[in-house]
């Protein structure tokens, strides 16, 4: 049992990556097909309202609109976003590994973890 | 400067990064950081979102090799982990307050405390007599030898290194790099990790803390798509080819030169944030 959760957190870091890896890479090639001979945008100062004239790469909600609509700055940040879930995912799994040793007090602290995370993406701007 | 050119070379720099990262156990944005900021003048908020990317990429790219030889001491990163969001959430917080030359002169202080750090010897703490409260939240724990026999081990201080671990989630909130250095200092120096263990668990440590500020800094537009993609590719790259060569090359000469291209780079942030050279005119 505990070789089978290592085994299965070990594959889930490596699958999410490759995942992450082809989602922001093909979103890449097309924004650099699209874009990539014009002028680089203006990054040396960042706009403290950057946020709400973005959506398509801010909120979530934008994200998947953007891919659907096949937005290349959403294609591209939607391969951020399952970076950011790697590590949450292998979280949960060993969340699920201490609950099957029925180790409340690491339970506990896991699920804390998780729920710090969680508050952070819904309240966190 | 168009995109492309601007992607191509963030690209090599990222690619590097990973190289780096994964072959002296720094995160990539170590390297991410100076690049955006010192070569393309990009704006520090915009570097640091960038730099969370990078430490998530490193952390999860070298973090499934560790997984399966079981050096990484889970109970103690999770628990150590409450310090380092909680820490990430708050430092996030502060960020939006921090003026360029602020972080930038924090971010050359954590360079050097990084290049003085790997100067450590790295010890194995063999005999430890660990303390009450790490044996009551089952903190020891053994790890492999070469010859395939596990070595078991104890740990003290859990209050201490917590403590530690709180302001290394504030930094990494801040500055998006892992601080690993802390985080490497704490386990070592305070809780007596033996080095193997308290490196992998560092690493581990460093994605999930980088994931719960990038949460709130992709909200608020800190990482943007167009720097991002560059860096997530290149850096996962770097990564693999890190891990590879890690097997076949002495990494002890690296390590130094690194050492000196960490306080280059300190120094010229740490001037540049001092006499303004990161505001806007």
């Amino acid at each position: 049992m505990k070789h089978d959760i290592q085994q299965l957190i070990g594959n889930t870091l490596r699958r999410g990556v490759t995942i992450a890896f082809v989602i922001a890479l093909s979103g890449g090639l097309f924004y650099l097909a699209q874009h990539g001979r014009e002028p680089l945008p203006d990054y040396t100062r960042f706009a403290s309202d950057e946020a709400d004239t973005h959506t398509h790469y801010t909120t979530l909600r934008g994200i998947l609109l953007g891919l659907l609509a096949l937005n290349s700055a959403s294609w591209m940040q939607a391969g951020v976003v399952a970076l950011i879930l790697t590590p949450i995912l292998r979280v949960l799994l060993t969340f699920v590994d201490f609950a099957a040793k029925r180790d409340w007090l690491y339970m506990g602290i896991t699920a804390t973890v998780l729920v710090v995370i969680l508050a952070n993406s819904l309240g966190g701007k | 400067m168009t995109i492309l050119t601007f992607t191509l070379i963030l690209l090599l720099g990222a690619y590097c990064a990973g190289l780096l990262g994964s072959l002296t156990g720094l995160g990539g944005g170590v390297v991410v950081i100076p690049l955006l900021t010192l070569c393309f003048g990009v704006d520090f908020h915009y570097a640091v979102g960038a730099a969370l990317v990078a430490s998530i990429a490193t952390s999860s790219g070298s973090g499934a090799a560790y997984v399966k030889e079981g050096i990484t001491n889970i109970r103690l990163g999770m628990l150590l982990e409450i310090a380092t969001t909680i820490g990430a959430v708050c430092g996030a917080m502060v960020a939006v307050w921090l003026n360029n030359s602020f972080i930038a002169v924090l971010y050359g202080g954590v360079l050097v405390l990084t290049a003085v750090s790997q100067q450590r010897r790295r010890s194995e703490h063999k005999g430890v007599a660990g303390s009450e409260m790490a044996r009551r939240l089952k903190l020891f724990g053994t790890y492999p030898l070469k010859d395939g026999t596990r070595e078991a081990y104890e740990l003290t201080n859990v209050g201490g290194g917590f403590g530690v671990m709180l302001l290394a989630g504030v930094l990494s909130g801040i500055l998006g790099i892992g601080s690993g250095v802390l985080k490497v200092l704490a386990m070592d120096g305070l809780m007596k990790v033996p080095f193997r263990v308290s490196t992998t668990t560092s690493n581990f440590m460093m994605g999930v803390t980088a994931c719960a500020s990038a949460v709130v800094y992709i909200q608020r537009g800190n990482i943007v798509p167009g720097i991002a993609f560059p860096v997530l590719v290149g850096v996962l790259l770097g990564a693999l080819t890190g891990a590879r060569l890690l097997k076949v090359l002495d990494v002890s000469l690296l390590r130094k030169i690194f050492v000196f291209a960490i306080l280059a780079v300190a120094a010229n942030m740490i001037y540049m944030g001092l006499t303004g050279g990161f505001e806007h005119s």
